[in-house]
């Protein structure tokens, strides 16, 4: 309408968001898919020789088909990141902003206390993701809500110490090397940014339907992206309400704020929207949720193929990390405390 | 309370914003900007031109307005049908000539004269109308065509006969009565047009014809549908306008005693403008015949108006097309948008703070601690139901209940597996009740109070009360009766629980939460319906107590119940017995032990809480998001609660899962088993009720054994 920009000062713009259409067209695989293992709040996944690690909570599992997942090891804090340097030393970061990489702790400079993902590049250059300054991993929604934009991307080439590599970043939740370079998922501004080791960035891929969260290589040369929640409009809307927002930090507790979750409807004091009523039985598939469950296939060019959905009646929510491993993808849904495994070779994506 | 947070209380609470949207409703605000135009119009122009109102100029510029308004009559009955007539100046050149050769060069009667005129309108209504209603052609294009054909015939014409019309002899006293006559102080044209813009009202609003061109209008397709033929109507739209445009010729033919190059020129433009300029919808079957005449007063002072000012054709034309832009815009935005702007004003959120609740998480120890036995309910109807609010059982213990289809359902005894429609009321059958002869009283959603006699013969008892004085929109309207319950002597007390929603939007008066909730009576004695109390947060489940003496009603936004009191001391005032709950209520019931139940509807949420302090936000809400985006109540998870004579609360239960009944609306209990009803679900719920009492049974509470 014409009149809108002038009405737009008045009321304010209509709050939207990019559709699920093209390579995001939902579906239900992800709820269709068989459960690997069934582990509480898995985060992380490593393929490390022929095992498959996982992390939860404070312990590392290693998962195998028809067995209990085995724990490998345990630390003080909860682990946030994990990676395999290319000689095949464990690399994790702690939910305390510790580095240990073979079981030593690395001395970090004092600016990183978010470690959300750690990546080794071919080199043996060690990217480091530090979500924010002022909070830990686990209080990421505290930092999107209060529009924290205080990330950094820091490398440690091979034999030398953490540099800096850029700043500013909106919550750096996933790294994917590619050559010298590398990919960054950028969550708070929904978008894929690619950094050279200058700290110069190029937006790679924006306007994504969710909150990207990890990165892991494919095996044709591209990338899985997971989104750990999607996009909200009633939360798009609280984000710029300030007045609202601030009291509800204060006073609403964090698992019942208007903000994305890992997964939902698991209390009745979480907030609800009008569509994600439960009328006559049914919960409307594509109702607007807090928590979603979302895979992305990238190209090698990092432009969405294809994508895995579990929808807003599914229970496969908030997906962290997903890893490719012999013509399998292990799939870990952090909401919906399992393991998935999805056949790529019959998949008929 | 921060100042910022007081000073949003006394602007939400105190700013009747909620009007705005209230009057947007009226149909008559389609009229305003017209009207304000008009207004205006004669206003300003009044003011700069002295003597703009003398009734010498006056005389004139009827006269004018007169030949005018006809032909912008005839042009709001095509608009009305859906086209559009550009060829109304030449048709009305054309007659004008026709009279003026028949009279002055034939040397015929006057009365030959106007035969000759009407002829020659009604013709070109014809070509135009067999050309757009029959063989379809676009309206614009071809009036377009007969516009450029009459005028060059009407030039060619004016040319060839100019010099013999001049030299003619013929003159006529009834020509020049109609000319320039009054009568009882008024031209005959201003009588002319009066007479054809009544006939014209008469035949749009009050006759088959016209409804049909209104019909055609609006959707030719679902005219076609109904069976109306729309090809001869819009034919008949045409033949109208011509007819209309041919009158007005004549007229100015014998007010001016001859014709020029200028008659009728740019008439289409002005006749088009006035009836946009009035209201008159480009797109078919929304106008008016006085919104045409509002559009021709407002066109014919604005040029006269200029033309006195000094401003030559040119300044006329480009004003005229400002206003037709600015008129087109305005009507096709208005038409699009009404809702929008209507569903984006309509909602006025208020500003409350809920009180501090105990906790109702499993497990926390207060007694409101929900647990998980509902889910263990067996169901009742389960995909054959949809939106059983209220359930209610006779003393044959035969099950009925409410569905959104606006049917009574009854299931029955005593495995409930069959079930039949017990009757048809329509609207959304909410709370139920049994009165003492047996007869089903029901509040209708969007209805009213109705009453299903035990042979089924539906009766309507009420469906108003007494009009607030304050009220713009109809509050004496029940817009959603919730609940009721009956008294021993019969009268029934029952809710309507808000005045600015229809009952399937009920949900949406949480976000808002004015408190226009009401208590009502009926007495079946003498038929009248009485408003006992206003101005509660949406009034839900009424219950009589034990004792009959005063009645339990539901506040549900407030998460509050209240006692009325019925008789003593206390008679007709109310007070408050559960406050704070961590729930939202609603219907409540008569246990077996002496206690009540009452239904949850929902949860409230520490985040919508807050929202309730911060109507601001909840008003941009409602503006920039759609509905299904907005922030609710947490209506997912019910429950039901049991609470005692003095408003202690003795247990609750619920289904966490949300699997089998997400909402409660209402239950009732019956030896010894619990039904649940809830409005979003597609099942009744019956759970056995461990301790309860096997043979007792709500009609036999309130009237007594079995006769």
């Amino acid at each position: 309408m014409i009149l809108d920009p002038i009405l737009d000062v008045f009321r304010g713009k209509a709050v939207t968001i990019p559709p699920l259409d093209g390579a995001f067209r939902p579906n239900t695989r992800l709820d269709d898919a068989p459960v690997f293992a069934e582990l509480t709040e898995p985060d992380n996944l490593l393929s490390s020789g022929d095992r498959l690690l996982a992390s939860s909570g404070n312990a590392i599992h290693a998962l195998a088909a028809g067995s209990e997942p085995v724990v490998v090891d345990t630390f003080q804090s909860p682990v946030t990141a994990l990676a395999l340097s290319p000689s095949g030393e464990l690399t994790v970061g702690l939910e305390s902003g510790t580095l240990l990489i073979a079981g030593r702790e690395v001395s970090l400079p004092a600016a990183i206390r978010c470690i959300t993902a750690l990546a080794y590049a071919d080199d043996g250059t060690l990217w480091l993701a530090n979500g924010s300054d002022r909070h830990a991993p686990s209080e990421w929604a505290a930092d999107l809500m209060k529009k924290g934009a205080s990330g950094s991307l820091w490398a440690r080439m091979q034999g030398g110490d953490f540099r800096k590599v850029a700043g500013d970043i909106a919550f750096p939740y996933g790294l994917h090397p590619v050559g010298g370079d590398v990919l960054v998922s950028e969550s708070w501004r929904h978008q894929l940014v690619r950094f050279n080791t200058a700290g110069h960035r190029t937006t790679v891929l924006a306007h994504l339907p969710g909150y990207p969260a990890r990165l892991s290589p494919a095996g044709d040369g591209g990338a899985w992206l997971t989104l750990f929640a999607p996009r909200n409009r009633l939360i798009e809307f609280v984000l710029q309400e300030t007045h609202y927002r601030q009291d509800m930090i204060e006073q609403v507790p964090p698992a019942f704020w208007i903000a994305p979750a890992l997964s939902s409807s698991r209390s009745f004091l979480e907030p609800l929207q009008c569509g994600g009523i439960r009328t006559m039985g049914i919960h409307k598939p594509w109702s607007p949720s807090r928590s979603y469950g979302l895979v992305v296939k990238l190209d090698q060019a990092m432009q969405p193929q294809f994508s895995l959905h579990s929808r807003a009646n599914g229970t496969r929510h908030g997906i962290c990390s997903v890893r490719e491993n012999d013509g399998q993808l292990f799939i870990a849904s952090k909401g919906g405390d399992c393991v998935l495994a999805v056949d790529l070779a019959s998949g008929g994506f | 309370m921060s100042l910022r947070e007081r000073l949003q209380s006394w602007r939400y609470n105190l700013v009747p914003d909620h009007l705005v949207g209230e009057i947007l409703t009226k149909r008559w605000t389609d009229n305003a900007i017209p009207f304000l135009a008009l207004v205006v119009t004669l206003a300003s122009f009044g003011s700069i031109i002295p003597g703009f109102f003398k009734l010498s100029s006056l005389q004139e510029s009827t006269r004018q307005l007169g030949e005018f308004s006809m032909v912008v009559t005839g042009m709001t009955v095509v608009m009305l049908g859906g086209g559009i007539d550009l060829s109304v100046g030449s048709i009305f050149a054309l007659s004008c000539f026709s009279a003026v050769y028949v009279f002055f060069i034939l040397e015929q009667s006057i009365w030959l004269a106007l035969c000759a005129s009407l002829a020659a309108g009604l013709i070109f209504g014809a070509v135009n109308g067999y050309l757009v209603g029959y063989l379809r052609l676009r309206a614009f294009l071809t009036t377009l065509v007969t516009f450029i054909f009459g005028r060059a015939l009407f030039d060619i014409l004016v040319t060839t006969y100019a010099a013999d019309v001049q030299l003619s002899q013929a003159t006529s006293d009834v020509l020049d009565f109609i000319g320039d006559g009054t009568f009882w102080g008024l031209s005959v044209s201003v009588w002319l047009a009066i007479i054809l813009a009544i006939v014209t009202h008469i035949a749009l609003t009050r006759s088959r014809p016209g409804w049909h061109v209104l019909a055609v209008g609006g959707s030719r397709r679902s005219a076609h549908n109904a069976g109306i033929r729309v090809r001869r109507t819009v034919f008949m739209t045409y033949v109208f306008s011509g007819f209309c445009a041919s009158i007005g010729g004549f007229l100015i033919a014998c007010r001016l005693s001859g014709a020029g190059p200028g008659t009728g020129l740019n008439l289409e433009i002005m006749a088009l403008t006035a009836a946009v300029v009035g209201g008159v919808s480009l797109g078919g079957g929304r106008g008016s015949v006085v919104k045409g005449l509002m559009g021709a007063i407002i066109v014919l002072t604005m040029t006269n108006g200029l033309i006195r000012l000094g401003y030559g054709t040119g300044t006329n034309q480009m004003v005229l097309g400002i206003m037709l832009a600015v008129a087109v815009t305005i009507d096709i935005r208005w038409l699009k948008n009404r809702h929008k702007v209507l569903n984006e004003v309509y909602v006025a959120p208020v500003y409350l703070k809920m009180g501090d609740t105990q906790s109702a998480v499993p497990g926390s120890g207060t007694p409101y601690a929900l647990d998980n036995r509902l889910s263990a309910a067996d169901h009742i109807g389960l995909g054959e139901l949809e939106g059983p609010e209220d359930v209610i059982l006779d003393r044959d213990d035969h099950l009925y209940c409410g569905t959104r289809h606006g049917e009574i359902v009854r299931f029955f005894a005593p495995d409930y597996v069959r079930s039949e429609v017990f009757a048809h009321i329509g609207g959304f059958p909410l709370g139920l009740a049994f009165d003492k002869s047996g007869n089903l009283i029901s509040c209708v959603g969007a209805m009213g109070l109705y009453s299903v006699s035990p042979d089924r013969e539906v009766k309507r008892l009420s469906a108003e009360t007494s009009r607030s004085w304050t009220s713009i929109v109809d509050d004496a309207r029940l817009r959603d009766p919730n609940d009721c319950d009956i008294a021993p002597d019969g009268r029934i007390y029952f809710t309507d629980s808000t005045k600015r929603y229809d009952a399937h939007d009920w949900a949406l008066d949480s976000i808002e939460n004015r408190a226009t909730g009401r208590l009502l009576v009926y007495d079946p004695r003498d038929g009248s319906t009485k408003t006992l109390l206003d101005g509660y947060r949406y009034t839900n489940g009424v219950c009589m107590a034990h004792d009959g003496k005063s009645l339990f009603f539901a506040e549900s936004w407030a998460c509050r119940v209240h006692r009325y009191w019925l008789e003593g001391p206390k008679a007709g005032t109310a007070e408050c017995v559960i406050r704070d709950m961590p729930g939202y209520p609603d219907n409540i019931n008569r246990a077996s032990d002496g206690n009540y139940w009452m239904a949850w509807l929902g949860m409230r949420t520490p985040s919508f809480d807050l929202s309730l302090r911060h109507p601001d936000m909840r008003k941009r809400m409602t503006r920039r998001l759609p509905q299904d985006e907005w922030l609710f109540p947490n209506i997912n998870t019910g429950g039901v609660v049991k609470f005692n004579e003095t408003g202690g609360i003795v247990e609750a239960m619920g289904d966490l899962s949300g699997a089998a009944h997400p909402m409660v609306t209402s239950m009732r209990e019956h030896k010894g088993y619990l039904f649940v009803g809830g409005i979003l679900n597609n099942r009744i719920g019956r759970y056995k009720i461990s301790g309860a009492d096997p043979d007792w049974t709500s009609p036999a509470s309130y009237w007594g054994a079995k006769p």
